[in-house]
């Protein structure tokens, strides 16, 4: 009946005929309701690397990430510590002046940024290794070129264990992309170990020079591993596992890249003032270098500047931020000469300074005139470990494992040769030294040619020596004191800085 | 292949528009138009008028008008909530007035109530319903602030920002991700914005609260629905005009150092240092002299009196071929209170309806809007907190401009805010947003008999948006200096529902079944385009930049549904609903895609019962029902893992680029819906014939599923959606309106709502206590600012309890390595067994009780409107105070309170000169309760005739936000702001409420405005 009714009344107007039509077409669409996203329109990750560009991409967003980890003085901010470097006494620097007066909270929003940012980039490194897993064996794939991007993946995996370890001793250490979430800490050998493993694997895989890559090594070469598996026995072998039979190895780690120098495009630079001009961003002294660059040098918006120099170590008299102050005493017990020159702006009077009296190093500001003054992103490269390093830790491996030779004192010689401005390879017995405790000259030595490169706290802890150090720091009754007075207690107890507060919230486990 | 069928699904329906416009009348009636007024002659809007015996009618307009084809002989029937109705025979009359008479025991209204209409006392679920004439008294440029505080169960909060979204919630806040926004339905069509509807083109707004009222939208409904009905025209062409403008400012100013204040105390800790000479005292006695009879106060500088001009011209009416037309064009210029920034809307409206016979009708409503923003603060950099937060901290001692007339770019003695100068970046800056939209919907209804209604509601929608930006962030000297930016987003939208509504009445048994099949999607493009450093000062004189950057993106979504309702009642005494609604979402993977939403509600009216009348009640219905409702508000593609561009990196410093992927989000494959359970129990009740109106509900929503992107358990990066966990929200709705004084003269009517709401996060899955939250804190990278936790509300801050400052008498425990945890003087806080800080819950967002009192008096010609607000029981979490104490961006303590530190001889709770100022700290926890007069105005109407050639005529003036009570030390205790997150997060802002870092304030206006109709 109804039905009837229904197909009269069609008939009865155009209207109506019409108005039905469209229903029907209405209806029509509905099969384009389309409730299946298009994969294609969207970039999914895969299960795992069908091929090398994926690996490629896959290790570049590593670097990526690293290199975000590490822009910014916060990578850096536990070398506050050292008696080298020192911050604003007031100002927003609360979180440096925490380290610079050994009084560290788990509240320490760097420490907490660190610890994200370099366990966000660890697991992109597992998931670059775990997806390229596959890759292994297959015909289809140079296995000389995934070699090296794996081998890259480990070696900057144990580079960033290892940055962490410094920090905190012991660390929860995960090997996936997905880790438990309530990983514990692992006990500090055992980090160790992760990271001589990491480093051994990469040293196995990586070429002994990168293919195709300036000088410095911005990608890893096999001795760019086995120079931090030397450091990494420095540490292991000092404070506070305290293993002596690994300066050996540390020793013997360094004599192996000193002997292969050359095929890792390896050396001293002639001029240790060169070292930290722009120009000289990439130079054959750097053992793993952190590459940066700016707008003007071809980077977009900036993403890669490297926002730990020039403004930012100078004062605000100099229209600076007053972050990273050269310590006084440390400044005056300098000894005179030409890397003096090199590492503080000697031009400036700082102690007639309004903003803080306090000496300003030119290996942060960049040499007179090199970078500008005013900005806080440059294009200079961080140079994560130099063969000057290499050098000192052999002389002071060998004089702490008992197997001083003449290469040990050659290796010390040569940097303070190129300290006084004399050619490194050239014996000067005016510089020159071959008796006494190699061990301690080294030691002394690093303190002069690495001060203001966030290298000189690490020292003082792996040999037990920050009270030594930090005790005399403040000169009694001196014209200027130091700003930044010690507040905490200087005992090996409080070597190792506390688990960031926010990451113990969210897994409990760490706090134990 | 897809794209093309989604061409012709917009091609056809575009066609279908103009094909309908082009129709022919069928049949030609005699055309009658009237007006319909109460006893006080009056005009009555929105009277039914109906041709007896069919299903012919119109509605009458604001001013009571009406026009409606009938034949002579026939019975024209006008009836209105409230008012008897009336029956007048048609002989050859073709204007009418009919006066009705008051009828309280007849308290009949029609209410939308989503595909399809009920009247009032019909109802079974909870629905707040806001007419025009509640909020016509309140001159108002946009819709949202007609909710506020006249719909029981809503909240509303806005800012100052001009053109920025404003805040809507229906009974809390179920969600953490997408938003909690309610649908809003415009004229049966999904997915309207508020922020570009004319208040002036609404007839009424009908929000939906109780999921037996929701659940027909589905997975929509869980935040509520506002169901927006617009005007249509009748009777004699009728043009009114609307004007008004409006002057607002931001009189607070935040307790800071002044210019002398700072100076001194500048020279003071210069001198205290015995390095120093004091000769050398950073400020000469000469300045501090300048600067106390000048002073420097950026809070000053960065405010202004902003100007609002609104014109709103409509012209309405209907024509003897059964046309209705409303036609209506409205422009608004709103200057803000903050510098530089503008916000500009024109607005047109078309609403046609044309009946073609009494079977047919098509309704035609065409809406176009252009808005433009200029320089909205939230578009600059906020890493630092808000572009006004940096002008409270900018160095009091550094004008804007030095000597010369040159900007000083930076503190010259890179003291307090460590940013360029805040008023250069906005006065060079140029930031404009333009977005136009184009809204098309065609409804076509036909009766196929007295019974069987069909409707066919077909929409498309699309919004362009265009940004072109040049910011001047810093130096020309320096590298990032200026953000050149240029980005373009299309979004379309389209819906097609068809409904199919069954009516019929067996005695005293009334049925209506409704069965729909709809489906909606949607589209979004965007292309992008920046570059940096280019030395020049406007956006079309950039060229290829040095570096440029460029980005596509692009989503789509589609949802399908199926729904019927059944509703039945019994005499008017017993009425019961049931409905059943089955959405797919292409946001799901296929086994999570189907959500069923069921819903049933039952309401007995005892209005004639013994009972009722022993209590002297006019009105009284018991209401019950049930429902389910879902959240589908996540990523389109949320169900998969992504990897982003994780952007480039260059081994050779800048030579070579290459990109790089990291992963991003994990998928999750068994994503379902978020789904709300709701019951609710409510009273309809009325005294003294109706004089006194209203209806409590209480409600318990339990929301399972809960949808949360949050980081990957153990990751410190990646992050995944997950259906995480459960919350309840419960409370009770009050509203009540009475008209205290109805006398010919003298009238007073009050109307008062209330919620309370209780919110708590009652469950997280995997035996967690918490999850960390996603709202980022000033300088970011940091500890976020929020937390989801088990037994606290959603929208709980997130840091450490704080408990003054050590002092000297104090025993400060030692940590693990046996070291004190701190000196005296240092910030004290609650700590957990190892003496370090312990993170938790220090506070919470959401209010607990909101409520509004609004006070319409009318004397003779003079009207008064008094309109109060308030919001009680929740925290802020300050993040202004503790960066003007010198944190985030700000070097300095800005602070009074610094001549209160802790010393060791004048030991305070103040913490110490030098200790850390930690910004996540209960320190910065604040009451946020506050009552507002939001709105006063007085007008007068003159007499009808008074003014030739205008048949009404009004000037009023009013206020807006004229004093507000709070305990607050910010600016606004309403504006959060708006929340920053990590690229891609999808919090949504009610994890971030309460939190203030610099939010734009509700500033205090003055309008005045004048309504004339011909």
């Amino acid at each position: 009946m109804k039905t009837n009714r229904l197909i009269e009344m069609l008939r009865e107007s155009f209207s109506l005929r019409l108005f039905f039509c469209l229903a029907i077409v209405g209806s029509i669409f509905q099969g384009c309701a389309d409730l299946e996203p298009d994969p294609l329109e969207f970039n999914l990750p895969p299960e795992s690397f069908g091929n090398l560009g994926e690996m490629d991409r896959g290790i570049i967003g590593v670097y990526r990430a690293l290199t975000r980890a590490s822009w910014m003085t916060t990578f850096y901010a536990p070398a506050w510590g050292g008696d080298d470097i020192t911050t604003h006494r007031a100002l927003n620097k609360a979180d440096f002046r925490e380290f610079d007066q050994r009084a560290v909270l788990s509240s320490n929003n760097r420490l907490l940024q660190n610890w994200n940012a370099i366990y966000s980039a660890i697991s992109t490194i597992n998931g670059v290794l775990e997806r390229s897993e596959g890759l292994v064996g297959s015909e289809a794939v140079n296995q000389t070129e995934l070699n090296t991007f794996r081998g890259e993946a480990f070696f900057l995996r144990g580079f960033l264990f290892n940055q962490l370890a410094r920090v905190h001793g012991r660390i929860p250490l995960p090997l996936t992309q997905f880790p438990a979430a309530d990983i514990k800490r692992s006990e500090l050998v055992e980090v160790y170990e992760q990271i001589e493993s990491d480093y051994l694997k990469a040293e196995e895989m990586l070429p002994a020079l990168y293919p195709g890559v300036e000088a410095g090594a911005p990608r890893p070469n096999s001795g760019s591993a086995r120079a931090l598996l030397a450091r990494l026995y420095m540490d292991w072998a000092g404070f506070p596992i305290k293993d002596n039979t690994k300066y050996a190895m540390a020793a013997s780690s360094a004599k192996k890249v000193m002997d292969n120098a050359s095929s890792h495009g390896f050396g001293l630079v002639d001029d240790v003032a060169d070292l930290w001009k722009v120009a000289n961003r990439f130079n054959n002294e750097s053992l793993f270098t952190i590459v940066y660059c700016t707008n003007q040098t071809g980077c977009p918006n900036n993403s890669l500047a490297n926002r730990k120099y020039a403004r930012l170590g100078l004062p605000a008299d100099l229209q600076g931020w007053n972050e990273t102050f050269a310590e006084i005493k440390f400044f005056q017990d300098f000894p005179e000469g030409h890397r003096k020159n090199a590492t503080y702006r000697m031009e400036l009077d700082w102690e007639n300074f309004n903003a803080q009296k306090s000496p300003v190093f030119a290996k942060i500001t960049g040499p007179i005139g090199d970078l500008p003054q005013a900005s806080f992103q440059t294009e200079r490269n961080d140079f994560v470990m130099r063969y000057a390093s290499i050098l000192l830790i052999y002389a002071e491996a060998s004089g702490l494992s008992g197997n001083v030779t003449d290469d040990a004192w050659e290796a010390l010689n040569k940097i303070r040769r190129r300290a006084a401005g004399l050619p490194h390879g050239t014996p000067d017995p005016a510089v020159d030294v071959m008796s006494g405790n190699i061990a301690d000259l080294a030691f002394e030595e690093r303190k002069w040619e690495f001060a203001g490169e966030y290298v000189r706290w690490f020292d003082l802890v792996r040999r037990e020596k920050v009270e030594e150090a930090l005790s005399v720091r403040d000169i009694k009754n001196a014209p200027i004191p130091e700003h930044n007075p010690i507040i905490g207690s200087l005992a090996t107890s409080n070597y190792l800085s506390p688990i960031p507060a926010d990451a113990v919230a969210k897994n409990p486990n760490l706090a134990n | 292949m897809k794209n093309i069928a989604n061409l012709l699904r917009i091609h056809v329906l575009y066609s279908m528009i103009l094909l309908f416009m082009g129709f022919q009348t069928l049949e030609a009636q005699q055309t009658i138009s009237g007006l319909v007024v109460d006893t006080s002659g009056v005009g009555i809007p929105g009277a039914n008028v109906v041709v007896q015996g069919t299903s012919t009618g119109a509605v009458t307009d604001f001013d009571g008008n009406f026009s409606i084809a009938a034949s002579s002989g026939d019975v024209l029937e006008i009836s209105f909530i409230g008012y008897v109705t009336q029956s007048i025979s048609i002989t050859n009359q073709t204007s009418l007035r009919v006066v009705l008479e008051e009828d309280a025991e007849n308290l009949d209204e029609v209410v939308v109530i989503g595909y399809g209409t009920a009247r009032k006392s019909d109802l079974t679920g909870a629905v707040s319903k806001v007419t025009s004439q509640s909020f016509e008294n309140q001159p108002m440029v946009r819709v949202e602030d007609a909710l506020q505080g006249r719909a029981a169960g809503v909240t509303v909060a806005g800012s100052g920002n001009p053109g920025a979204g404003i805040k809507v919630r229906v009974r809390g806040v179920n969600s953490l991700t997408g938003n909690n926004d309610p649908l809003v339905v415009i004229d049966g069509v999904f997915g309207g914005d508020l922020r570009t509807l004319n208040p002036n083109n609404i007839a009424s707004m009908e929000v939906l609260k109780d999921a037996s009222a929701l659940a027909i939208y589905g997975s929509r409904g869980s935040n509520g629905v506002i169901l927006v009905t617009t005007k249509k025209g009748s009777g004699k062409p009728k043009v009114s005009i609307d004007q008004f403008y409006t002057i607002s400012n931001v009189t607070k100013r935040l307790p800071t150092l002044s210019s002398a204040e700072f100076a001194k105390l500048e020279n003071a800790e210069f001198i205290a240092n015995p390095v120093n000479d004091p000769a050398n005292a950073p400020y000469s006695a000469a300045q501090i002299a300048n600067f106390e009879a000048n002073p420097i106060n950026y809070q000053d500088l960065i405010f202004q009196t902003g100007i609002t001009n609104n014109t709103q011209l409509s012209v309405s009416g209907s024509t003897d071929d059964n046309l209705q037309y409303f036609l209506s064009g409205n422009f608004i210029d709103q200057e803000g209170t903050q510098i530089t920034t503008n916000y500009k809307r024109y607005s047109f409206r078309s609403n046609l309806t044309k009946q073609f016979s009494d079977k047919f009708k098509v309704t035609a409503n065409i809406t176009a809007s252009r808005e433009i923003t200029n320089n909205n603060p939230d578009a600059f950099g906020r890493a630092d907190g808000s572009g006004l937060l940096r002008a409270i901290t900018w160095d009091p001692t550094a004008p804007v401009r030095d000597e010369n007339g040159d900007y000083i770019l930076r503190s010259p003695r890179e003291v307090a805010n460590n940013n360029y100068n805040p008023i250069r970046r906005l006065e060079m800056s140029e930031h404009n947003v333009t977005g136009d939209r184009l809204n098309l919907t065609l409804n076509g209804t036909y009766n196929f008999t007295e019974d069987l209604t069909y409707t066919l509601i077909g929409a498309v929608n699309t919004f362009n948006s265009n940004t072109e930006s040049i910011r001047i962030e810093g130096d020309p000297e320096v590298v990032g200096f200026n953000n050149i930016a240029f980005g373009n987003s299309n979004s379309t939208f389209h819906q097609v529902s068809n409904i199919l509504n069954w009516k019929k009445s067996f005695n005293k048994h009334n049925l209506d079944v409704t069965g729909v099949y709809e489906f909606q999607g949607t589209r979004g493009t965007f292309n992008g385009y920046s570059t940096t450093d280019q030395d020049v000062y406007g956006f079309y004189h950039t060229d290829n930049g040095t570096t440029e950057s460029f980005s596509n993106d692009g989503s789509q979504t589609a949802i399908e549904s199926y729904l019927s309702r059944v509703q039945y009642n019994y005499d008017g005494k017993l009425f019961l609903t049931a409905s059943l609604r089955v959405d797919e979402s292409s946001r799901f993977p296929k086994d999570g895609r189907t959500g069923y939403f069921p819903s049933g509600a039952i309401a007995y009216n005892l209005a004639d019962t013994n009972f009722a009348e022993n209590l002297g009640l006019s009105t009284l219905k018991l209401r019950a029902g049930y429902g389910e409702v879902g959240n589908q508000n996540i990523n389109a593609l949320a169900a998969f893992s992504l990897n982003n561009s994780a952007g480039f990196w260059s081994p050779d410093g800048g030579g070579t680029i290459y990109t790089g992927d990291t992963q991003s989000t994990r998928g999750n494959s068994n994503l379902t819906w978020e789904t709300t359970v709701q019951t609710n129990f409510g009273i309809d009740y009325a005294f003294l014939n109706g004089r006194i109106s209203g209806s409590i509900d209480y409600f318990n929503k339990d929301t399972k599923d809960l949808l949360i992107q949050r980081l990957v358990p153990g990751s410190t990066q990646i992050t995944e959606f997950v259906n995480a966990g459960e919350v309840n929200n419960q409370g009770i709705d009050f509203s009540i309106s009475a008209g205290i004084i109805e006398s010919k003269d003298l009238t007073w009517n009050s109307s008062f709502n209330l919620s309370y709401i209780q919110n708590e996060v009652t469950k997280l899955y995997g035996g967690l206590d918490f999850i960390v939250g996603n709202v980022m804190g000033i300088g970011g990278g940091g500890i976020m600012l929020d937390l989801i936790q088990v037994g606290s509300p959603i929208g709980t801050f997130y840091g450490y309890t704080a408990l003054g400052a050590w002092q000297s008498t104090d025993v400060i425990p030692l940590d693990n390595d046996g070291a004190p945890v701190a000196i005296p003087g240092d910030e004290k806080f609650v700590l957990d067994e190892n003496g370090e800080r312990k993170l938790g819950a220090i506070g919470n967002g959401m209010p607990d009780v909101t409520w509004g009192l609004n006070n319409t008096f009318t004397y003779k010609n003079w009207d008064l409107n008094i309109f109060l607000n308030g919001s009680h029981g929740f925290d802020i979490y300050n993040q202004v105070t503790g960066t003007i104490s010198g944190n985030g961006g700000n070097r300095s303590n800005l602070s009074p309170s610094v001549y209160n530190r802790w010393t060791a001889e004048n030991e305070t709770n103040i913490p110490r000169a030098g200790t850390g100022n930690v910004l996540n700290s209960s320190r910065w926890v604040e009451k946020g309760d506050f009552i507002r007069l939001s709105n006063l105005k007085v007008g007068y109407t003159f007499d009808e005739g008074a003014v030739k050639g205008l048949s009404s005529l009004q000037v009023y003036a009013s206020g807006q936000n004229v004093f507000l009570i709070t305990n607050y030390s910010g600016y606004d205790p309403e504006v959060s702001s708006t929340i920053r997150t990590n690229a891609g997060a999808a919090s949504n802002e009610d994890s971030g409420a309460g939190i203030d870092i610099g939010a734009y304030p509700n500033p205090r206006s003055f309008t005045f405005g004048v309504k004339a109709t011909f």
